[in-house]
């Protein structure tokens, strides 16, 4: 019966969501990384610099337990420089040329953010409270978070509803027209159910919506106009509603000893954009403590409504954007983790390669929008258990 | 919002044969507790990854809040 109730406990740990984990013992976490964008091309640059931007990052976490809750605190340092992308400007046959800023751009991000779980009502319920900062950008966000699971049936349902206010107050440069200040807001809720299918399986469905309002442009970018020949700031709605769509699966392959991993999104807002994720990964044991996880994540999106590389004209809504990210594109991207425990100390760490492109989209894309992105993403994992 | 509407149907048929299937009892659930079998295997590492995707595309979301902040470019 003891044995029972130990296997209870920690095939509910199993379950439980990142936020709501409960601790046993104090765990603490660092990670650091190195994310490099490749240069942009030289037939897709029309002007600035072609080095892009490069991010170092270290993650600090602490979860403890504290009488009958458990405590997390997370902090993360990031340090960010290089050229972004500005505007688009239609080359000498029309083809779109992305114009960068100057290889200027150096800036800082600090985001601390705690945590509070606890056991309630049967399940587990959690709250969490954050702040980042940078020079231009502030955000508090926080959020509530819960999972029950109905003993008579195989199914845990979890749910949570958090918010941002977000503060943004662009760098100012002259000769640029820039807003001073201005805020924004989220509101993000998710349900799902997980369902233990057999004792080497477990699936998770859920459903997500997001409402973002107030200043949602992005400040330092532009739009180019062939009918003034010149460049003004970009403009999007000041509104955008977005529904998800997950499905998650967990199988256990006994001979091999490994977990295969499948999760899927669709992803849908009122900006007309429709996405697709689909990611695969192969969690392997091996002997003396050693795991590898090889997996492969294809992304799919179509553009915003108000998208365009640059504009012949105004619209009558008189939005514009051509920013990468609402273009039409795909992405593949694959990674490699291992990780070696010793005792109480895990140490770990893994490479990824992401490469966008028209051609990894799910529908035919027109016209490429020539900022896409390429990166390497290289982490470095320490863990240790008190 | 067609495809939105077929994803809940599924949705709902998933449900509806979870609630069929015989419970696993506590005693054989020893393989999901296994740290392999997690939503995220290493959650530190899926927060900063989780990140890099947020700032690079248009979709976001799923069954997690997320964090603040931008660091995007």
């Amino acid at each position: 019966m003891k044995k029972s109730k130990a296997l209870a406990a920690l095939t509910q740990a199993a379950l439980v969501l990142p936020g709501l984990a409960t601790a046993a013992e104090i765990q603490t976490d660092y990670l650091f990384s190195h994310y490099q964008e490749r240069d942009i091309r030289g037939s897709n640059l029309g002007g600035g610099s072609a080095e892009r931007y490069e991010i170092q990052s270290h993650l600090f976490r602490v979860v403890s337990p504290y009488r009958d809750n458990t405590v997390g605190l997370n902090l993360t340092y990031e340090s960010m420089s290089g050229a972004s992308p500005w505007f688009i400007q239609p080359g000498a046959d029309g083809k779109p040329m992305q114009v960068m800023s100057g290889a200027s751009i150096r800036e800082e991000r600090v985001d601390i953010e705690g945590s509070l779980s606890r056991a309630l009502l049967g399940g587990v319920a959690a709250v969490s409270l954050g702040y980042s900062t940078e020079d231009d950008y502030q955000a508090i966000n926080g959020g509530v978070e819960f999972e029950i699971e109905q003993l008579e049936t195989p199914i845990t349902w979890s749910g949570g509803i958090g918010f941002s206010h977000d503060t943004l107050e662009p760098v100012q440069k002259t000769g640029i027209t820039r807003i001073d200040e201005d805020n924004k807001n989220s509101v993000t809720l998710y349900g799902g159910a997980a369902i233990i299918i057999d004792a080497a399986t477990v699936a998770q469905i859920s459903v997500g919506y997001q409402h973002h309002d107030g200043f949602l442009t992005d400040p330092y970018k532009q739009a180019w106009f062939t009918n003034l020949a010149n460049a003004l700031p970009e403009s999007r709605p000041d509104g955008r509603q977005a529904w998800t769509v997950s499905g998650k699966l967990r199988h256990h392959l006994g001979s091999p000893n490994a977990a295969v991993h499948v999760d899927y999104r669709f992803y849908r807002d009122d900006w007309e954009i429709e996405s697709h994720t689909l990611e695969l990964a192969w969690h392997q044991v091996l002997p003396q403590q050693w795991r590898l996880s090889p997996s492969l994540r294809w992304y799919s999106q179509s553009q915003a409504f108000f998208y365009a590389p640059y504009y012949n004209d105004f619209r009558a809504d008189g939005f514009a954007s051509s920013d990468y990210r609402l273009s039409p594109y795909g992405a593949l991207s694959a990674r490699v983790d291992v990780l070696k425990s010793i005792g109480a100390l895990s140490l770990g760490g893994g490479v990824e390669y992401y490469e966008a492109s028209d051609s990894y989209a799910l529908k035919n894309v027109d016209v490429e929008n020539p900022g896409l992105v390429e990166f390497l993403n290289f982490t470095v994992r320490l863990s240790y258990r008190f | 919002m067609k495809s939105l509407l077929i994803s809940l149907l599924l949705l709902g048929a998933g449900l509806a044969s979870g609630c069929t299937l015989q419970p696993v009892q506590p005693w054989q659930r020893g393989v999901l507790a296994q740290s392999e079998m997690a939503w995220d295997v290493d959650p530190l590492m899926a927060t900063q990854r989780r990140q890099m995707q947020v700032s690079k595309e248009a979709a976001s979301g799923g069954p997690t809040l997320g964090g603040g902040g931008c660091g995007c470019n």
